[in-house]
């Protein structure tokens, strides 16, 4: 049994179709005795350049334990499912299980909302400044 | 001499203590190793050690093999 990580790229028009791809992804993993360490569902991203003439795709990433046959089964899955555009398959020396970079920082969209609530968080930190100042004010007196 | 006004600290910021790992995932950080155009920035100017270059480079372009990095600036 080996670790393996890999990320596939699904088609937009087919991500609805991708809770129903990991489940059977799992499965078949499952199955055959492996383990799923890490399933990450990064959603629609932006794609840095176009591939088959499509600018968006749903990224998953999975680290995974499982023996060759079974690797071998999901890569050929992934080669003749229409709606699956790349996928990377790497080997890990152990199992990783904390959340990935791009899991942390978000997608496109939510960015943005990451950056909304900064700007809310120092606000209220402008506020309790101005509360201290005014504390400050009242003790002399 | 005003020859390069932001030039930071030359260095391997992966070896030594609290050093920083490498990974295909991690966006912010090879951004720093890609120029402009999309080209891997040489170590001999970013300061990394051989052994890091050596894995910044497999990682950089593991990350535009899935199309997170581009190749370069012209894609259309």
């Amino acid at each position: 049994m080996r670790h393996y990580e890999i990320v596939f790229l699904v088609h937009p028009d087919q991500s609805a179709q991708v809770p129903a791809m990991i489940e059977r992804y799992k499965s078949t993993v499952e199955d055959a005795a492996g383990k799923i360490h890490r399933l990450e569902d990064w959603g629609r991203r932006h794609l840095a350049y176009p591939i088959k003439k499509i600018h968006k795709a749903h990224y998953v990433l999975m680290n995974i334990e499982c023996n060759q046959a079974t690797l071998e089964e999901l890569e050929s899955g992934f080669r003749f499912n229409d709606a699956i555009l790349r996928s990377l398959t790497l080997v890990q020396k152990e199992a990783i299980t904390k959340p990935s970079a791009i899991a942390i920082s978000g997608n496109d969209g939510q960015k943005t909302s990451n950056r909304v609530k900064e700007e809310v968080e120092e606000e209220v930190e402008a506020e309790v400044v101005d509360v201290a100042e005014v504390a400050v004010e009242v003790v002399p007196e | 001499m005003a020859r390069n006004n932001i030039r930071r600290k030359k260095g391997c910021r992966f070896s030594g203590e609290d050093a920083l790992v490498i990974d295909y995932k991690d966006l912010d950080l090879l951004g720093e190793y890609v120029s402009e155009t999309g080209k891997i920035i040489p170590s001999r100017i970013t300061g990394t050690s051989a052994k890091y270059q050596r894995q910044l480079t497999s990682a950089i372009k593991q990350a535009r093999f899935i199309a997170l990095l581009p190749f370069c600036d012209s894609h259309k």
